[in-house]
């Protein structure tokens, strides 16, 4: 027998024994753990405007040391188009030149910045598994390497535009509700910090409710709990296929 | 050769001039064996595809995107492009260049030669910087910045006259060789009309009265307010010149205005938005059609009324300057002189031997110059030349995007 015949016999052995315990999909966290993850945040330590950037600079690092090779593309102006490696993560840093006059115009040309760097790290690095998405100016960037790249897209929802600007129907807030709900619709998985806002998201925007996952990021291995989410993701995203999961969604 | 061309409007979805160019070239592009591929938004929810004359277009659904304005609406409709068009292209890995129409589909191409690492050929159709004489606030700004990182994202930038390729390089500061000039064609067939000729001049004009004929949205750039001023010294030398005045907007009623307040409102008709048939009936039966523009990028006006056999009075200015031969297939008048341009419509209306050999030679011109197949066939070598120098690039995809899932 040789050593791939081995090795697809202990995963089938390894899987048949995950269900006979009914553990649950997360367990099997390092059966289909990705190799390459893109985070793609608005900023990331040391450059802090939210909570964001504490939280992806955590989630980031936690990643490398489970060993997966995990890049960082983050907003900020003082280093646009330098790259560097933090604590074994690579940071890649994107600018955005064209003269954007609202947050909205912002994540827009920001998103074209993000894409142009992550499609520079597929064609180097040969792949990317898996996309995450941090609030929801990140989305359309997200959504667009989703659709182009086939791969799985999770999205952070830290907050909701309807509980920043509560009551408030312009176009500009009826724009952002499109966005998040447009990401809470095609992404694969959500991810939000309580419970609160679970229910929240469900109420404004009616995702499916197991799709949302909530991860407290207080708890000593939140980290942990989104990198099983990875995995059971992967493993089951081969089996969606992503033409069906657009048909199932629509 | 597959080319995917991205433009927000293709017909029957007409907004500008772009619906008819891009369908023009795609059609032309079509018939000398080249596989257009065209996304585009949909028009009244009529989303999905269809191939109609060789061309494959795909219409995404772009009807309920809130906005705040007109360019975030744009940018929001480029990310549903993107997505569109990354399902065609990862359908179609044999599609050999990415072709963007102005600044409206600049993030979805750009993020899309990135990914996809095709090289991306844009066409700019006329420039902010042009349309307003200037740019003056954020908005105008924002467009300007996207106009200049797709020029300079581009592998080749085409432009229609050599007047705009002067202005891309210096409002950019793009390399010259980076600039094409393909200038723009007129398709003959689409100026017939079902019209009777007589009943459409008598909806305007007497019978004996001859008609100078003006089309074009009625905005600073297009001066439509240097032809009013023109009108009273026309009318003094031709007192049977009838004023026809196609279109609408912002300077509409200022020129209305002008017409009463200097007396000669019976001599000017406005007709506000024509069909294309009445379109193309006024342009036969005008003695005359003035293009009194004092920003053209290349002027289809001019060409339209050429191939109509019409002679024309065109203001001495960018697209124009390069169309016209002083006074064998038209009349060229300063800009921004209404003066000049009275001076020139006179000469024509005067004059009817010179106004036929402008018209002879004027036709003679479109046929062996401004057709859709010679922009098609020049566009083709560019696309030849384009694609010899990927093949020898560094730049290249390793591997196609989709046969990693």
């Amino acid at each position: 027998m040789s050593h791939t015949e081995q090795q697809n016999l202990n995963q089938k052995i390894l899987e048949k024994i995950i269900k006979q315990l009914n553990l649950a999909p997360g367990d099997i966290e390092y059966s289909k753990k990705p190799k390459n993850v893109v985070l793609i945040t608005p900023d990331y330590l040391p450059r802090t405007i939210s909570d964001i950037s504490l939280q992806s600079k955590q989630l980031a690092e936690s990643l490398v040391h489970k060993g997966i090779n995990t890049h960082v593309v983050t907003f900020d102006p003082w280093k646009v188009g330098f790259s560097d490696e933090l604590a074994g993560v690579n940071v890649h840093y994107i600018g955005n030149s064209i003269k954007s006059y609202s947050p909205l115009t912002w994540a827009i040309t920001t998103g074209m910045e993000i894409g142009k760097a992550v499609a520079d790290i597929y064609h180097k690095e040969g792949q990317i598994d898996l996309i995450h998405a941090h609030e929801w100016s990140m989305f359309p960037a997200g959504l667009n390497l989703q659709a182009a790249m086939r791969k799985p897209l999770f999205v952070n929802y830290y907050s909701l535009q309807e509980q920043r600007t509560p009551g408030i129907n312009n176009n500009f807030t009826e724009a952002v509700k499109q966005i998040e709900w447009r990401g809470s619709k095609l992404s694969d998985r959500i991810i939000v910090n309580e419970e609160w806002m679970k229910n929240e998201l469900l109420k404004f925007y009616s995702p499916p409710e197991k799709k949302v996952n909530v991860v407290d990021p207080t708890n000593i291995n939140w980290t942990k709990d989104i990198a099983r989410d990875y995995s059971w993701v992967m493993k089951n995203w081969e089996k969606w296929r992503y033409n069906e999961r657009i048909q199932t969604t629509q | 050769m597959k080319i995917l061309h991205l433009t927000w409007e293709y017909p029957p979805n007409k907004i500008g001039g772009l619906a008819t160019h891009v369908e023009s070239l795609a059609k032309a592009q079509a018939k000398d064996g080249i596989t257009p591929i065209v996304v585009t938004c949909a028009y009244s929810g009529n989303h999905g595809f269809e191939e109609k004359d060789g061309v494959k277009i795909y219409r995404f659904d772009a009807d309920n995107i809130p906005a705040e304005d007109f360019p975030s609406w744009a940018l929001q409709m480029n990310t549903l492009m993107a997505n569109q068009a990354s399902e065609i292209l990862n359908d179609n890995d044999d599609v050999a260049m990415i072709h963007a129409h102005d600044w409206l589909v600049s993030t979805a191409a750009i993020t899309l030669k990135h990914i996809y690492r095709k090289p991306l050929i844009v066409t700019i159709h006329s420039m902010e910087l042009g349309r307003r004489g200037g740019i003056y606030d954020d908005r105008q700004k924002l467009i300007h910045d996207l106009e200049g990182r797709l020029v300079f994202e581009s592998w080749k930038t085409i432009c229609c006259s050599h007047y705009m390729k002067d202005a891309i390089c210096s409002a950019f500061g793009v390399s010259w060789d980076k600039v094409e000039v393909i200038p723009n064609g007129v398709c003959e067939e689409g100026l017939e009309t079902t019209h009777d000729l007589n009943e459409v001049k008598a909806q305007y004009a007497l019978p004996h009265e001859k008609i100078v004929f003006f089309v074009g949205r009625h905005v600073w750039e297009k001066g439509l307010d240097v032809l009013m001023g023109a009108v009273p010294e026309v009318l003094e030398k031709n007192p049977d010149a009838k004023f026809i005045i196609a279109g609408r907007g912002y300077t509409t009623d200022k020129c209305r205005q002008m017409a009463y307040d200097f007396g000669f409102a019976d001599k000017v008709a406005f007709t506000g938005f024509i069909e294309d048939g009445v379109m193309n009936a006024l342009y036969k039966v005008s003695d005359v059609v003035a293009v009194p523009s004092r920003y053209e990028p290349f002027g289809i006006v001019a060409l339209e009324a050429m191939a109509a056999e019409t002679p024309v009075v065109v203001a001495d200015t960018g697209g124009l300057s390069e169309i016209i031969e002083q006074e064998k297939d038209g009349i060229k008048v300063w800009p921004n002189h209404s003066e000049s341009l009275s001076w020139g419509i006179n000469r024509v209306l005067l004059d009817t031997g010179l106004a036929d050999y402008i018209r002879k030679n004027a036709k003679e011109k479109i046929k062996n110059m401004y057709t859709w197949s010679v922009v098609s066939k020049n566009t083709n070598e560019l696309y030849g030349r384009i694609s010899e120098e990927y093949k020898n690039a560094d730049w290249k995809a390793v591997k196609f995007v989709s046969a990693n899932q």
